[in-house]
Formats: C-alpha cells, sequence, structure tokens
C-alpha cells in the first residue's frame, strides 16, 4: 500500500483509532496485523520472507543474548513461513510457481532448528560470535539472492561470452521483494548492537515481529537502531494530543513534499533522462535541478510521513534529513542525506573496517569501500556503483585538497553522519563564505544526481554533452522553468522558514495564525496538484 | 494541550470559508462546471428578459455572445457546433462570423453564432446540438472531426469520477479544491510544459485509464460512435425542423515522401449518404485542395484567419447552390 494511494488514510485512521483503545500486548498484534497487511498489498508471498528474517534474527538475537529458547519453540516459529506460503498455493494457486520457494520454507524449519541446536553447543563466546554471524549471513544472502543474484551473474555470464565461453544458460528472473534493503539493514543493526551490549534482545517474539514489520517505516526507512525503536514497542504511551499534532503536521509536509513537489518535478526530470529527448545546455541543467527537487521531496516526503503515521501511534522514529542542499561539502552533505543510512554505514561498514585510524591511505580506502556499497545497496547496476564512487572521490578531493576542507570546516572525521544536528548554513563563518561551500557542494551534488538518475551510461554521456550544446535544439525551456519553480521554491520557503528551529517540519515558534496559513497553503498545493499517483523512488530499492 | 490547536482551527475556518463563499456566491458559474460537457444546458444561460447569454460549459468557455430566445422572423439563424477548429481564435475570424458576414453583404439578414467548443467529440457535441434546437436555429452546421474521442471519453471519466463516492474522490468534491485543480491544469500544466513533457504520463486516472485502452479496436469503436451519433444529430434536426450542413474536417499531413496531403480520415466517406433532404455536405479536404492550402493551416488541424475565410465563402456557395438559405431580397 502507498502513501498516496487513497486507501492508505482510511487505512492509518482506523489503525491510530483502534490503537490507542487497546493495552501494550493488543497494540503489538493490531500492529503486526496492520504490517502484514500494509505489505501484502504489494505481494502476500514475500511475507514469507519478512517472517523468515523475523524468526531468524529474533532467535539469534536471544541467543547472543545467551537466552536459549525451547526447541520446540524454535520449530514453531520457523515453520511459519513455510505455512504462509503454502497458505497463499492453496488460496491462490498461481501465488507460488514454481515449487522450489515452497520446498526451501519446507526444509527451513528442520535445518534452522539443528542449525540453532548445533550452534548452542560450542563455547560461550564462539556461540556468540556463531549466531551473530547467522544473522549476518542470512540477511545478507537473502538480500544478495534477492537484490543482486542477476546482476553479478549476468555480468560473470557476459564476461565469460565476451571471453569465447558462452554456456548459453538463462537465468530466472528475480523479483525484488519492497522492503528488503531495509528491513535487512534494521535487523542487521539489531543483532550487531545485542553483541555489542548496546541493545537488549525483544523478550517475545510478537513485539519484535512488530518491531521488524513496522508499517510506517518497513518500506523505505528511517532504517531504526533497536535502542531508539524497540523500547517503545515494550512500553505503552499515553496518548497525548501532542502525537497528534505533530503526526498530522508531519503527513501534511510530507505529502506536499512527495505529491506537490517530488510528483511535479518528476515530470521534467524524466523527461530530460528518458534516452529519448534531444538535450541542450538549459534543458540538461532543468532535468537535473528538477531531478534534485523530487527525489529530495520523494526520499524526505515518505520519511515525514512515516514519522507521521509512528507518531500518531505515540512511537518516534528519526528523522532522515535536514536541509540536505545545503551542506557545504560531502561530509556534510552524509550528515544531512539518508542519515539513517549514513550512520548505518559509518557503524557497521566504514569504523569496523578501521575508519580514519589507520593512516590517510588506509582511511581513503575504507571511505572508499564504504561509498562503493553504500552505492551498491540502492541498486545492482553499474550506475549505482558509480554514484558512490562518485561521492567516495568528492569526499577524497575535500580531504586532500587543503582549501576545500577548509570551505566544509569539517567537524567529523568520519565521511558519514556523527553530529545529530548539523550547523546551519553560515554559522561561524563569514556568510559569502558559507554560500559560495554551499553553492559548490549542490553544484556537486547535480553532478552525482545525473549519474543516479541516468538509466544508463549512454543516456549520462548525453547529458554531459549537452552542456556544450547552446542551439535550440530542444523545445522553450522558459516556461518549464517557471513550472520547477513554482514547485521547488515553496520547498526552499518552507525550509528556509524552519531553518531556525534545525528540524524541517517544525514552525511551532510562528504565530497561529501563520501557521493556519501555511497549513492551507500546503493543503492546497497537495490538492492542486496535476501529476496523478506515482511511486515512491526508494520503493524500487 | 487541547484537542485542536489554534492554526488547526484556523486552518479549518479557511477552508471552510473559502468553500462557503465559493457555493454562495459563485454557484451559478458553477453549475455543470463539474459535468464537463456533459451538463445538458451548461453554458447556456437563459435570462429574464428573453436573452440567452453563452457561457461556460464544463471547463471550457463558449465565445461570449448572446441571442434571443425567440429567432425574429426575418433573421436566418446559424449555429455552428465544433471543436476548436471551427472555434477559431474568435467569432469574427472563425467561419461563423465571417459566414454571416458574406451572407449579409448578399442582402440577407443573417445572424451566426460559433458554439464550437475545443477538444468536444461527437457526444459532446450532440449535447450542444439538442441545446441549440431550442433555438430556433434556420440552420445548424455541424463541424465534424474524429480526433476528439479520446478527449470526449476522459471527460465522461472525469464526471463519473466526480459524481462517484469513492474515497479518493472526496476530496475534489469541494468546489473550491476542484476548481484549483482544474485552474492549475489549464493556465499552467497546459500553458507551461510542452507536449513532449506532458504526453510521458497521464495526467489524472481518466486519462490512465482511457489511454490504456487506446488501440485500433478503440478507434475503430470511436469511428462508430462519431458516425451513430452524427446521424442521430442529423435526424434531431430533422425532426426540430431545422436544415443542417456536416462540414467534414480535414488535416495537413505529410505523406511518405514528405509531401503535404489533405487526410479527412475517412469522414467524407461516412457522410457520403447523410446527403438528403434539408442535409447539406461540405468537403474541407475539396473545398482546400485545389488552392495552395498548405499556408491556411496554422498546424496539422487548425486554420488561420484566412482559412477559415476560404471555409465561409465556401460554405456561403454551397448555402446558396444547395437552396439552404432563402434567396436574398
Amino acid at each position: 500500500m502507498s502513501f498516496t494511494s487513497w486507501s492508505y488514510p482510511l487505512f492509518l485512521a482506523a489503525v491510530v483509532l483502534l490503537y490507542w483503545r487497546l493495552p501494550l500486548r493488543g497494540r503489538m498484534g493490531l500492529l503486526l496485523v496492520a504490517s502484514y497487511g500494509f505489505y501484502g498489498v504489494w505481494d502476500v508471498r514475500f511475507l514469507a520472507l519478512l517472517l523468515t528474517s523475523t524468526c531468524i534474527d529474533y532467535y539469534c538475537g536471544r541467543a547472543i543474548a545467551g537466552e536459549r529458547a525451547p526447541l520446540k519453540q524454535v520449530f514453531t516459529a520457523a515453520i511459519l513461513p513455510f505455512l504462509w506460503l503454502l497458505g497463499c498455493s492453496v488460496f491462490q494457486t498461481s501465488c507460488v510457481k514454481p515449487l522450489e520457494p515452497l520446498v526451501i520454507a519446507a526444509l527451513f524449519p528442520v535445518l534452522f532448528t539443528a542449525l540453532y541446536e548445533m550452534l548452542w553447543r560450542k563455547p560461550e563466546a564462539a556461540q556468540r560470535r556463531a549466531f551473530l554471524l547467522l544473522s549476518i549471513v542470512t540477511n545478507l544472502v537473502v538480500l544478495a539472492f534477492f537484490k543482486y543474484f542477476n546482476f553479478f551473474a549476468g555480468s560473470l555470464l557476459a564476461l565469460a561470452e565476451q571471453l569465447g565461453f558462452a554456456p548459453g544458460w538463462t537465468l530466472p528472473t528475480i523479483i525484488l521483494p519492497v522492503a528488503i534493503s531495509f528491513y535487512t539493514f534494521q535487523s542487521i543493526a539489531y543483532s550487531v548492537d545485542i553483541y555489542r551490549g548496546k541493545a537488549q534482545p525483544a523478550r517475545d517474539l510478537l513485539t519484535f515481529a512488530a518491531y521488524l514489520s513496522f508499517f510506517p517505516q518497513l518500506v523505505a526507512g528511517p532504517i531504526e537502531r533497536p535502542n531508539d525503536l524497540l523500547p517503545q514497542f515494550t512500553k505503552a504511551a499515553e496518548f497525548a494530543w501532542e502525537h497528534i499534532h505533530r503526526g498530522l503536521r508531519l503527513l501534511l509536509v510530507g505529502a506536499f513534499k512527495k505529491i506537490f513537489v517530488a510528483d511535479n518535478c518528476a515530470l521534467l526530470a524524466n523527461h530530460v533522462f528518458n534516452g529519448q529527448t534531444e538535450l541542450n545546455a538549459p534543458w540538461a541543467l532543468l532535468g537535473v535541478v528538477a531531478f534534485a527537487f523530487q527525489i529530495y521531496g520523494d526520499f524526505s516526503g515518505y520519511t515525514d510521513l512515516a514519522r507521521g503515521a509512528a507518531r500518531l501511534l505515540g512511537i518516534h522514529l528519526n528523522p532522515n534529513f535536514r536541509f540536505p542542499y545545503f551542506a557545504r561539502g560531502p561530509s556534510d552533505f552524509w550528515a544531512r542525506w539518508h542519515i539513517t543510512l549514513s550512520a548505518w554505514f559509518r557503524d557497521y561498514v566504514y569504523i569496523p573496517l578501521g575508519g580514519n585510524r589507520a593512516g590517510t591511505t588506509r582511511t581513503l580506502g575504507n571511505l572508499w569501500i564504504t561509498m562503493v556499497l553504500a552505492g551498491l545497496w540502492h541498486g545492482a547496476s553499474g550506475i549505482f556503483i558509480l554514484w558512490g564512487a562518485f561521492h567516495a572521490a568528492l569526499l577524497t578531493l575535500y580531504r586532500l585538497v587543503p582549501w576545500l576542507g577548509k570551505l566544509e570546516q569539517a567537524e567529523q572525521a568520519a565521511p558519514v553522519v556523527s553530529s545529530p544536528s548539523p550547523p546551519i548554513v553560515g554559522e561561524g563563518r563569514s556568510e559569502g563564505q558559507a554560500t559560495f561551500a554551499v553553492a559548490l557542494m549542490f553544484a556537486f551534488t547535480l553532478v552525482g544526481w545525473a549519474i543516479f538518475r541516468a538509466p544508463n551510461l549512454a543516456v549520462l554521456g548525453n547529458w554531459f554533452a549537452a552542456f556544450v550544446n547552446w542551439s535550440p535544439v530542444a523545445d522553450a525551456w522558459g516556461k518549464p522553468a517557471l513550472w520547477l519553480a513554482l514547485h521547488s521554491v515553496p520547498l526552499l520557503l518552507l525550509q528556509l522558514a524552519t531553518l531556525p528551529a534545525r528540524d524541517e517540519v517544525e514552525f511551532g515558534h510562528w504565530p497561529w495564525a501563520a501557521r493556519g496559513l501555511v497549513f492551507v497553503i500546503l493543503f492546497m498545493g497537495i490538492t492542486s496538484s496535476v501529476v496523478s499517483e506515482q511511486e515512491f523512488i526508494y520503493f524500487q530499492f | 494541550m487541547r484537542a485542536a490547536s489554534k492554526a488547526f482551527l484556523i486552518f479549518l475556518a479557511l477552508l471552510a470559508g473559502a468553500e462557503l463563499i465559493v457555493r454562495v456566491f459563485f454557484a451559478r458559474n458553477m453549475a455543470g462546471r463539474f459535468d464537463y460537457g456533459y451538463h445538458p444546458t451548461a453554458g447556456f444561460v437563459e435570462q429574464a428578459d428573453g436573452v440567452v447569454r453563452l457561457e461556460r460549459s464544463g471547463g471550457r468557455r463558449f465565445f461570449p455572445q448572446a441571442f434571443t430566445r425567440e429567432r425574429p422572423a426575418d433573421t436566418f439563424r446559424i449555429f455552428v457546433i465544433g471543436d476548436s477548429v471551427a472555434r477559431g481564435t474568435s467569432v469574427a475570424s472563425s467561419y461563423a462570423g465571417q459566414l454571416a458576414e458574406l451572407l449579409n453583404a448578399r442582402g440577407l439578414k443573417a445572424e451566426a453564432f460559433n458554439l464550437s467548443l475545443p477538444g468536444f467529440g461527437a457526444r459532446r457535441k450532440h449535447l450542444v446540438l439538442e441545446q441549440a434546437l431550442r433555438y430556433q436555429p434556420s440552420l445548424v452546421i455541424l463541424h465534424m472531426n474524429g480526433s476528439n474521442e479520446f478527449e470526449d471519453e476522459r471527460e465522461w471519466r472525469r464526471r463519473e469520477e466526480f459524481r462517484d463516492w469513492h474515497p479518493r474522490n472526496w476530496l475534489m468534491k469541494s468546489l473550491v479544491i476542484r476548481r484549483l485543480y482544474e485552474m492549475k491544469t489549464e493556465k499552467v500544466y497546459w500553458e507551461w510544459l510542452p507536449a513532449s513533457v506532458r504526453n510521458q504520463r497521464a495526467v489524472s486516472d481518466a486519462d490512465a485509464e482511457v489511454q490504456a485502452a487506446f488501440n485500433a479496436d478503440t478507434t475503430r469503436r470511436w469511428d462508430e460512435l462519431v458516425r451513430r451519433q452524427t446521424a442521430a444529430g442529423v435526424e434531431l434536426a430533422r425532426q426540430r425542423g431545422a436544415k443542417i450542413l456536416l462540414l467534414t474536417q480535414a488535416r495537413s499531413e505529410k505523406d511518405a515522401d514528405g509531401r503535404p496531403r489533405l487526410n479527412d480520415h475517412g469522414l467524407d466517406a461516412m457522410v457520403a449518404t447523410s446527403r438528403g433532404d434539408g442535409v447539406g455536405v461540405l468537403s474541407m479536404k475539396e473545398v482546400l485542395r485545389p488552392l495552395d492550402w498548405p499556408p491556411l493551416f496554422a498546424d496539422g488541424a487548425h486554420l488561420r484567419p484566412n482559412g477559415h475565410r476560404v471555409l465561409a465563402e465556401a460554405l456561403a456557395r454551397e448555402l446558396v447552390a444547395k437552396g439552404l438559405v432563402p434567396a436574398p431580397k
């Protein structure tokens, strides 16, 4: 179910109304049913995958903390994915085809229970590490299979064919399950944090299942840490109107960003990057700026909608964006853009690799590995690897060129977020220098977005080539530029207005009449949007 | 903390106030506004003094014109019903206005009204025809064009959507919201974005549905619809005692070698059998073919004022020749 579909507001209203009337256990049950229903609208089959991940990480998490569950209980939980798939194939004959997934699901409870029992026989330290490995490896294998198998296998086949070896194999069509990149990362964070002693495991399967599948953030984050989110599932929140007010405000701003800004800017971005349009420099620039606002409105809008829905249930989710286009350099950018993913890569990849503790060369190596993996996380394609490498190159450049480093005045050593609240533009330096730093980084960001958005290298090459072409080969761009301004300037004004509060949706310091007027403008912007419902970009990741 | 904050209350009050104002003060202006041209009387405003004013039908506005409900006994009244081609850029420069001028110059007391609206296909033109026949036309010129059925279909679905109980349409029940949405679509979306950008995706669900269903079968069905609807229009005019002339559209296209050619898209053949008592037929293709016609077109379909002039002259000749107008006094 999409946040911008007509049915979602009704679904959310029903969940919120019921939720506040139930005791804690009832709330968890409701959240689980609602979340599975929410996810099942896309594809009911893949709920089996979510169930599998839930089962593995719940029992691994408890085992890492030294809590052993009865084998019968483990087996009963592990058989649920099979029963689910079986139910799907009984009630919907076309649901499970071919039969392999059903066979694998049937073997899973036996194998998992046996492995669980076997690992408990190891000495304590090795046992904890083994359960951690089991959790990480299973999550990564599932992610790798569904997301990357075709990419890597296809690349290998192509390479083999180039070398004169043509096996003639046909790769299977593997559907990428929605949300898999997000919930696998959240599961890994859960197991690692328990292993590191930073978090306590969930005490019951229902709570953990509700935590892992929590519908507002299931599909595209924010990727939450167990310490931030899990305690909110174990203690019943008290109803307060503040939750409702704040939640509705987040929903309004999120819908505005998605429907008014992103979907309308998408018209220009899609046109420029469709590979068929003849481009000149103004159109190339128009397209990439439109995409910058599209992706920001789309993803930060999604995050606001997720946070708003969670807040209506009294649950706080972490912000994912803090004025990213006001960043003064690449480190600053990653402290403001997709913050929870940046932090994930910092804590679970960059720092374990050694971070910046072993000299410049090693630090740069770690940084490149981290950023290329972050690029690959976005999608199984060379273009995303290139995008990750581009940002790694930017981070390298800002580290190696002193005046660029000074321009950014990075406060953190890591390439990714470390400050929960980065300084606002111009703080602590001259306005001119800050503006130049922001403009330069925005220009770099645009190049990055061109790489990200281009469907292939040929389109990317055409986009770059367009900058030497100032002839009027394309449609007139003046009025389309007005269209872009109409849909991006209100967002920038909103950002400038909320900048002092360092929170993109916080205008509580405004007079109430002004706030009311802003609500009307945002609402009218949403309802006047010309474009029909479009899917969120990050759902494909 | 209270259930509703002051800011939220002012938000509700502003929305409710705007809706109230629109419903109280602009209600007449809004009548039939969301029938998208399918309201039977939308656009024809009968005043107490016996004058009929032409206003808005659906999202489109007739050229402002007025005529008496009862046709003056000595006046030859012509209604031209069509789409954007027949509409032209003004009444005076369209062939409707120029035809009245030509007939008046021949000593006939004639009045011609341009009842054409952009994008109107056979179904919506038929509704305009039904309404126009109430005002005693001496002659109706029905401008036929087979390329607007897509828009007719889409607008029908939009009308159905607006009336539908489905929750996805609830917000659009508000006149303020609906009007704002349509204003943006018409004045900004259509004006600011080139067709190459707009054509990438459907604007609305209705648009998407119609686009998805667009194929050779649909086109055949729509051609049949145009044929049936035209026959029904001719029959209706006959029943009401009005003469009718079918003017078939020709488009300016290029053949395989890149040479300009006129294409009637089968309309001439479609109406060939309609010609008869009280029914005239004029083929735009036949009118234009002997001339240096490419400069008469502003684009593939629309004519420049001199193109309208050529049509008006041909119409005047045809009307006299076929006895569809009385002999000048």
